[in-house]
């Protein structure tokens, strides 16, 4: 029943409100369908990125993705919560590590919804910066990825979409925006700060393509 | 449903015409490039094709909304402009602090359509030239972020007037009242403007092809030559003098209007050339393949509408 509405909501009305509306160009996300398992790793100005990301996947494979978001955002009321995950597929964790209690640590529940089977959406620079300005990456990328090296990162390039709906505004006012999909690519070292300057230069270089 | 079954362009003779010869000329262009492939595998005519595939799809985009339902068609024009204006404002960097006026523009689209719609013809001519001319600056002023408030009051209020106002022209010619033995009205009008812009478009690229040696404005549009646009202009103005039955004109004013409209377009080509320039892209968008982005295509309708619309309106109404 969620894969029903959730491939209706994204793969329908959300996907062709982004197009028509707001006018995202989507790239075709169709060869995600081959990997078995990945985490995509995209940069992050707006509420709008999650949406498009969702919108772009295959309708498929679209309850095996899920998005990382904040506990203290999207989860700081039961209700909210319930919304969050049944509506956006959330994994939510909180921002900071908890050594004490491992069900409450980010990184491994991360883990533990790869080894369930899922795939991820990862926003590595934490939170939405200003308008096409991008933030050093956080190394919680880097920690995941050096546990599971088998797993594949996609990154994405989000461009555009800080303007049409920026930080601190509710306000959609449409802006030709884009979503740029490089590669799936395996880590190189297990190192967890070079991961992330690998993810990072990933990231760098399709924006740079555009 | 009598109503929605009955197609008057069915029992139109000459518009039937002029959308036959449309596709006519459609499909000997989808024929001759794939003969001259097959002849020639060397030349490259891949630009050509994609060009050709989506003159195809914008054809019968144009022939489907405009000529079948009233209502359908204001909601199209309208679409253009609102998908032109966004491709426009989008590469012009405006301050995050503008978003509100911007909005604002965005709500003048569906208005203008609605006036052009209703046929209020004092309303829609001021509505952008005055209205929001006076208003979107107070928009801004009210947000009180004065750096660069100058440009964003002028920039944002020229996208308005090109993309909507200019463009909304096509649609008021379906609202103008009928004329009597005219059968064509509006929609032969604006069959008219479009085919003779777009042709004009073609034969001036056409022209220069074949014979451009002389340029025209090299620092703007270093592809554009003498011989491509007086190529383009006496082209235009022969097919224009045939195609004078979709209007109410006589035949001086028809030959005086296609000209016009030649001459007009190309001006709008090379204005949208220099903004390009300016910014330092080559295309608008890239939503058209092998034409660049929506406004790469209309760049010319928004200055032939205008000029074609009020030459019309001054002359048989």
């Amino acid at each position: 029943m969620q894969k029903l509405i959730l491939q209706f909501l994204y793969s329908l009305l959300i996907r062709n409100f982004l197009k028509l509306f707001v006018g995202v160009k989507f790239q075709n996300a169709h060869f995600l369908i081959k990997e078995k398992q990945f985490i995509i790793v995209a940069n992050h100005n707006s509420h709008l990125d999650t949406l498009t990301i969702l919108a772009s996947l295959p309708s498929k494979i679209i309850l095996r993705v899920k998005p990382v978001a904040a506990q203290d955002h999207f989860g700081n009321t039961k209700f909210k919560e319930k919304l969050s995950n049944y509506f956006i597929n959330t994994l939510l964790i909180q921002r900071k590590r908890d050594k004490e209690n491992i069900n409450n640590d980010p990184i491994h529940r991360m883990i533990k919804a790869l080894d369930d089977g899922y795939s991820l959406i990862l926003f590595p620079e934490g939170t939405r910066g200003a308008a096409e300005v991008q933030q050093p990456l956080k190394p919680g990328i880097g920690y995941v990825l050096s546990e599971r090296p088998s797993v594949k990162y996609v990154p994405a390039f989000l461009r555009g979409m800080g303007k049409a709906m920026p930080k601190n505004d509710n306000l959609i006012v449409p802006h030709n925006s884009s979503l740029t999909y490089g590669v799936p690519t395996q880590i190189e070292s297990t190192e967890v700060m070079e991961i992330v300057a690998q993810v990072e230069r990933s990231i760098n270089r399709l924006r740079d393509e555009l | 449903m009598e109503n929605i079954l009955h197609l008057p362009l069915f029992e139109n003779k000459d518009l039937l015409f002029v959308i036959s010869l449309i596709f006519g000329i459609l499909i000997f262009a989808t024929l001759l490039f794939f003969v001259v492939g097959k002849l020639k595998p060397k030349a490259n005519l891949h630009e050509l094709k994609t060009r050709t595939n989506s003159w195809w799809i914008m054809a019968t985009l144009f022939v489907g909304t405009t000529m079948f339902n009233h209502i359908i068609s204001y909601f199209a024009i309208g679409m253009l402009s609102f998908i032109a204006f966004r491709e426009l404002y989008s590469i012009l960097a405006f301050r995050e602090s503008d978003r509100r006026a911007v909005f604002w523009a965005f709500v003048a689209i569906p208005i203008q359509y609605y006036l052009a719609y209703i046929g209020w013809y004092g309303a829609y001519i001021i509505f952008i030239p005055i209205v929001m001319f006076l208003f979107l600056p107070l928009r801004l002023v009210l947000k009180g972020d004065t750096a660069g408030i100058i440009r964003s009051m002028s920039v944002l209020h020229w996208v308005l007037m090109l993309t909507v106002f200019g463009l909304s022209h096509m649609a008021y010619l379906l609202s103008l009242p009928d004329l009597e033995g005219f059968a064509n009205g509006g929609r032969g009008l604006l069959l008219f403007l479009v085919f003779l812009t777009e042709i004009n478009d073609v034969m001036q690229f056409t022209w220069g092809k074949l014979l451009g040696k002389h340029k025209i404005i090299p620092k703007v549009s270093p592809n554009k030559t003498w011989e491509g646009f007086v190529g383009g202009l006496i082209t235009t103005t022969a097919i224009g003098y045939f195609l004078g039955f979709l209007t109410p004109l006589s035949t001086v004013q028809v030959v005086l209007v296609s000209f016009m409209i030649a001459f007009s377009g190309f001006i709008g080509d090379i204005v949208m050339s220099s903004v390009k320039r300016d910014i330092g892209v080559k295309d608008t968008g890239s939503s058209i393949p092998g034409h660049g982005g929506i406004l790469d295509r209309i760049d010319s309708l928004s200055y032939t509408a205008p000029i074609f619309f009020h030459l019309v309106y001054y002359m048989a109404y």
